[in-house]
């Protein structure tokens, strides 16, 4: 049965250690809110989970958490999108070129110690306070982690591998095609799994500010009534999607760099 | 079978700054020839093998393959390096497809040249295998196939052989000397191990320390398969030692 179902052992354990963690956690969090001081601010896991299940049915400000959640993803999966083409073109040009990076670098390391959420007031009177707002967040928030890791993936190809394909006679559109795209892609995978987690955290930010839909907007909303179930269920959503997504991301990794330790 | 190309080398000169590492070397290698090049370590036999092929840029003087400037899109050169140079993304036939991928070689005839070279090479078995999968000897193997595979004019070789235990360098040497002699590949192998330029070395160019120049050529008229332990081996291995020691 293991045989089947698992890969190896390994796998198997793993599994049954995540799942004794998880219900460990919920009898501690069970236990800490019943009767407890602490339960009066903080639900227990068990009305937690039963708002989370109504959730799928009741409607709050006229979607359910499902309507909430396609919100959000559909705000993340644009600036998102927009940030993994921008990124990673512009890591592999000046990973490569010393041209493109001197041109583009001075403005890339200006722009990316700023926190995102720090250009929110920018954002709000640029795009008012519409949908791309939020785009554009999101958009900063990942864009900097997906260019950053092309960058440093496309610097640290072994340049022997270029020589290699120079030496059986290479044109500069075959070296990038052939050794430097393939070489970057655990760099590329590595930065779209950071980016896809900060693009979570700034939608919520961008939600939070100015939106009548989406995980944000549910949690803030929940504050505004002092409904500490449903900023849960807000919180408990976004963990749901982010782990999904991630595992997502990881299942096209391991698809494609099966030759990467990081893939296998 | 591939035709080995001619190479002419006319002052060669090669400077990092204001250090000369490549002093006016003049030499010449017939077609179809396997050339050993030995030097004292640090002699500057890699620069003088990426001089050769443009990889560093000369700084006067003329490399001709054919009597023509050297051109790496024209002239079918390879280059197996001293490192492990496989492209760790592809399995063992992806890689030693790679070069015939780049000359856009016809598909029917990649498909043949591979099987072809990855059965001379014994990594059939292993053709699914990425290269973190595979052994050093494997992994040099797949490179030896993959630069023959494309049936280059010129084989440069630098130290190709040099990070491997006794055994498998033999037995590596003897693959490469078997398929020179059905191709008919021009090679050029870099070395500073003499037992190694004698045992493989139709002909020896010895170099001087840095600034490099060409001290002699040598001919290696022993017969394969040659005897390392044989009288005539030790003495050559000898000579070649003396001229290396005595400049």
């Amino acid at each position: 049965m293991t045989k089947k179902l698992f890969k190896d052992r390994d796998d198997f354990w793993r599994l049954i250690c995540g799942i004794i963690a998880i219900l460990g956690f919920l009898l501690i969090w069970h236990f800490g809110t019943n009767g407890t001081r602490l339960g009066e601010i903080m639900p227990g896991p068990i009305v937690i989970l039963k708002s989370f299940f109504e959730a799928f049915t009741q409607k709050t400000a006229g979607y359910t958490i499902f309507g909430h959640t396609f919100w959000s993803l559909s705000r993340v999966l644009v600036g998102y999108s927009v940030a993994c083409v921008l990124g990673i073109s512009l890591g592999l040009l000046m990973g490569r070129y010393r041209l493109a990076e001197a041109i583009f670098r001075p403005f890339y390391e200006m722009i990316r110690p700023i926190p995102p959420i720090a250009w929110i007031s920018l954002a709000i009177l640029w795009f008012g306070l519409g949908e791309t707002m939020a785009y554009f967040i999101i958009f900063l928030s990942a864009f900097n982690n997906i260019t950053i890791n092309v960058f440093m993936g496309t610097k640290s190809i072994n340049q022997e591998l270029v020589g290699c394909a120079k030496m059986l006679g290479a044109n500069e559109a075959q070296v990038f095609r052939t050794v430097v795209i393939p070489a970057t892609i655990p760099y590329i995978f590595a930065g779209m799994q950071i980016g896809i987690s900060s693009s979570w955290a700034a939608v919520v930010a961008a939600e939070m500010v100015r939106s009548s839909k989406g995980l944000g907007f549910l949690i803030v909303s929940g504050m505004d009534i002092n409904n500490i179930s449903q900023i849960f269920v807000g919180i408990l959503a976004i963990g749901i999607v982010g782990f999904l997504l991630a595992t997502i991301m990881r299942g096209v990794e391991g698809k494609l760099c099966q030759w990467n330790v990081r893939g296998k | 079978m591939s035709r080995g190309a001619n190479i002419k080398a006319v002052n060669l000169t090669k400077k990092f700054g204001d250090l000369l590492v490549l002093d006016n070397m003049n030499f010449e290698v017939e077609a179809g020839e396997l050339l050993c090049v030995v030097g004292p370590t640090g002699c500057g036999k890699t620069t003088f093998l990426n001089s050769l092929t443009n990889l560093y840029q000369i700084t006067s003087g003329q490399i001709l393959i054919d009597d023509e400037p050297v051109d790496l899109k024209k002239h079918n050169v390879s280059y197996i390096f001293q490192e492990n140079s496989t492209m760790p993304w592809l399995t063992v036939e992806e890689n030693i497809r790679f070069g015939l991928d780049i000359k856009k070689v016809a598909e029917k005839e990649k498909k043949e040249r591979v099987e072809e070279f990855m059965e001379i090479v014994g990594l059939t078995p292993y053709r699914k295998f990425f290269p973190r999968q595979l052994s050093a000897s494997m992994l040099q193997r797949v490179s030896i196939a993959r630069a023959f595979a494309t049936k280059p004019n010129l084989l440069l070789m630098d130290e190709p052989y040099a990070q491997l235990d006794i055994e498998l360098r033999y037995k590596l040497e003897d693959e490469l000397i078997k398929l020179w002699e059905a191709t008919g590949t021009t090679v050029m192998f870099i070395t500073h191990n003499i037992e190694e330029a004698v045992y493989l070395g139709r002909k020896i160019l010895i170099l001087t320390n840095k600034p490099t120049t060409v001290k002699t050529f040598l001919d290696n008229p022993l017969p394969r398969p040659r005897d390392i332990a044989s009288e005539e081996f030790v003495k050559l291995r000898n000579q070649v030692t003396d001229l290396i020691k005595w400049w």
